[in-house]
């Protein structure tokens, strides 16, 4: 009977230990880095956020590891990037993290992409022999700085939402980034001003977002299919190109080899520029805005000495 | 019997969190839900303003009408939505083998020659607003089809998940998996031993609870029928195996993890022995993964070592381990090594065999490998040595696999 008892035992403990731990702040989590640094400035000291990715990590193929599951288990409102950038391991962890507040269709559940302008929307049916596509457009949409007054705005809603009382504050905060975020906005633009219509190759589709806000142009990707990597056929052609057009500038996300891009780099004297494509990425992009500050700084110093 | 009273009485605790509510918290609630739908409808209107607002200047509109086709399209000639469709997909296992034992055995699956191994096809799917399913059809060979998973799952209180079905069991770590997620083509040779060709897969019921500590600490507990013919298998058709599991993981850095469980199965087994063990088969085993991946590399290098260390104490006592390496040293390339040692220490049938394997693999995407694996079995009988080459590859829309 010894077992019995033992079973009994367990249960009452387990129901003991049911009991929800309250927090006095609102706990956010967020997917990526700058969904995290966005809601920190509306949020301010009302709310404690954690990104599980890190800036240096590739959003796309992060490992769903247990300890992410625990902070999504506490946490009263997760925002994810979206336009499946995280379908390879956020959903198992949602289901994993046992949250009845984040799951699909609660209110701590945000995409933060539902109000975005997605861009590169495939046309037509889409199939993984292209790569890997995202069928409802490009999520790296984060690295246009005009989304972060959507992002913002929609993060804001939903903190007003969660937490009524602290909404004037919230709206204050908002305020204060969307006026912040113009002043820099004009700035970089202006920095970029010199190099309208500059033709650039990037090594994956990260910088579509940013070079149609700065008018540079992206002739082709290093990478063929997206996350496949190139064959020897397609990066001669690129070579080619380069040469013929004079491209003097290869654009990738730091965390991604470069051995491919200095292949072709060697080939046609370009430079290549490995960037942060988050906030944390580098230890000098600290924030939303200093992350514009690092990328746009460098782009603009490799251009203007090639010009 | 007193047994089921006490289990029936456990299943009743454990739903009482749920049910708990006060009338007081109830309506404290409600209110909350009006103020909040009161909100919405304010936002809402107020969103659709703006939307029309900024939908000229850049390519909002042109987005908009993209949508609008997706939505036509998914209607069909019947008028049936496939909307609600579970996500599907198909994972094929096409497997060459050489073996230095010949065929002279023909019930032996690891014969020398070509076969499709396995065929599983997943559909996966939210049932209603408290329920998730999940069902695995498994074809072994080329014929014959069976329900290898059918679980249904449901959220019951913070922390509580509840499970359902028929499940490969949580014993341990590789007894979880599905033939296309197994680190090498072939399972240790422990675990083909003590639970045999299909693992410990059993049709029950359990509950797992994510313990509120700092770290992540899990606990399982599960009514399992107990039909595995090797272990239980129990006289009486009414025997249960119950089994509870603790397992921890831990970031110890940003590079490196490391997860340590332990699991405990008792249950009922109909094969005559010395009276001390009374028709008793306990399994317990400990295992440990260490995973390594440098920050801001991950794509390309990553280093696995798990072990396993697991027991049967019935009449008999079967005892084995596994432990093995796997080392992803470039975006598409991995090599592996294992040992697996497996022993029967007293009774009539005393066994003691163990089996080295190597393992390359080129894996062009998560959807696709090609892998070549050398065994080298010892046993009291004639050493074999098997050459086995896998085209391991998944169609369709495949939920992610856990860590």
């Amino acid at each position: 009977m010894k077992k019995n008892v033992f079973v009994s035992i367990l249960s009452v403990w387990i129901f003991l230990f049911t009991t929800v731990p309250s927090w006095a702040t609102l706990n956010v989590v967020t997917t990526t880095p700058d969904l995290a640094s966005i809601a920190k400035e509306i949020g301010g000291t009302f709310i404690q956020t954690d990104s599980l990715v890190k800036g240096y990590q590739d959003a796309h193929f992060m490992q769903p590891k247990p300890s992410y599951l625990v902070k999504m288990n506490r946490a009263d409102l997760l925002i994810y990037q979206g336009l499946e950038l995280e379908i390879g391991w956020l959903p198992v962890l949602l289901n994993g993290a046992r949250n009845p507040d984040i799951r699909p269709g609660q209110p701590g559940h945000l995409n933060a992409s539902d109000r975005i302008a997605a861009l590169e929307i495939p046309k037509g049916e889409v199939d993984r022999s292209m790569g890997d596509v995202h069928p409802y457009g490009n999520p790296h949409y984060n690295l246009d700085p005009e989304n972060g007054f959507i992002l913002a705005r929609v993060i804001g809603d939903k903190l007003s939402e969660l937490d009524p009382e602290n909404a004037s504050q919230y709206k204050l905060n908002l305020d204060s980034f969307n006026k912040k975020l113009q002043e820099k906005l004009a700035q970089w633009k202006n920095q970029m001003s010199p190099f309208q219509g500059k033709e650039i190759v990037t090594y994956h589709k990260h910088w579509s977002y940013f070079s149609k806000r700065f008018g540079l142009s992206v002739i082709d990707t290093i990478e063929l299919k997206p996350g496949v990597s190139p064959s020897v056929k397609h990066l001669s052609a690129l070579t080619e190109t380069m040469i013929r057009q004079k491209i003097k500038l290869i654009l990738q996300a730091n965390y991604i080899d470069s051995k491919f891009s200095n292949i072709v780099a060697e080939k046609t004297g370009a430079t290549v520029l490995p960037l942060p494509v988050f906030v944390g990425g580098t230890p000098d992009a600290k924030d939303y805005f200093s992350l514009f500050d690092t990328i746009i700084e460098k782009i603009s110093h490799v251009l203007q000495s090639n010009s | 019997m007193q047994l089921k009273f006490y289990f029936m009485l456990s299943l009743f605790l454990f739903f009482i969190p749920a049910s708990a509510w006060s009338a007081s918290q109830l309506e404290v609630l409600e209110e909350r839900i009006r103020a909040l739908e009161n909100e919405k409808k304010d936002s809402s209107s107020e969103k659709k303003e703006e939307n029309t607002d900024t939908a000229s200047g850049n390519d909002r509109s042109q987005n908009f009408w993209k949508y609008d086709n997706s939505t036509q399209s998914t209607s069909t000639a019947t008028g049936i939505s496939r909307r609600f469709n579970p996500a599907i997909s198909v994972n094929g296992l096409f497997l060459g083998t050489y073996n230095s034992a010949g065929n002279y055995d023909a019930t032996k699956s690891d014969r020398t020659g070509l076969k499709v191994q396995e065929a599983e096809v997943q559909l996966t799917s939210s049932i209603d607003n408290w329920l998730t399913g999940n069902v695995v059809l498994s074809i072994e060979g080329t014929t014959g089809i069976e329900i290898e998973e059918i679980i249904t799952e449901a959220l019951l209180t913070r922390n509580l998940n509840l499970r359902a079905g028929k499940f490969f069991v949580p014993f341990g770590k590789h007894n979880q998996l599905h033939t296309h997620a197994y680190a090498f083509i072939d399972r240790p040779v422990i675990n083909q031993e003590i639970f045999g060709e299909e693992g410990l897969n059993e049709q029950g019921i359990g509950f797992s609870y994510l313990i509120p500590v700092d770290w992540f600490s899990q606990l399982t507990f599960q009514v399992l029928e107990g039909n595995n013919p090797l272990q239980f298998n129990g006289p009486a058709g009414s025997d249960f195996a119950y089994l509870i599991r603790e397992n921890n993981f831990w970031d110890m850095n940003d590079e490196t993890t490391l997860e340590l469980g332990g699991t405990y199965v008792y249950g009922k087994n109909s094969l005559a022995g010395p009276s001390d063990f009374d028709n008793e088969t306990h399994l317990a085993g400990m295992d440990l993964t260490l995973k390594w991946q440098p920050a801001g590399r991950e794509n390309y290098k990553t280093f696995i070592w798990q072990t396993e260390i697991m027991g049967s104490f019935r009449e008999q006592t079967q005892e084995g381990w596994y432990t093995q390496v796997q080392h992803q040293f470039a975006k598409e390339w991995w090599i592996q090594g294992r040992y697996s040692g497996y022993k029967i220490a007293n009774g009539p049938n005393r066994q003691d065999k163990n089996q080295w394997s190597a393992l390359l693999a080129w894996e062009s995407s998560e959807f696709s490998a090609i892998r070549l694996q050398y065994n080298h079995l010892n046993q009291a009988a004639t050493d074999e040595d098997q050459v086995l080459l896998q085209l391991n590859f998944t169609l369709g829309s495949h939920p992610a696999h856990n860590y």
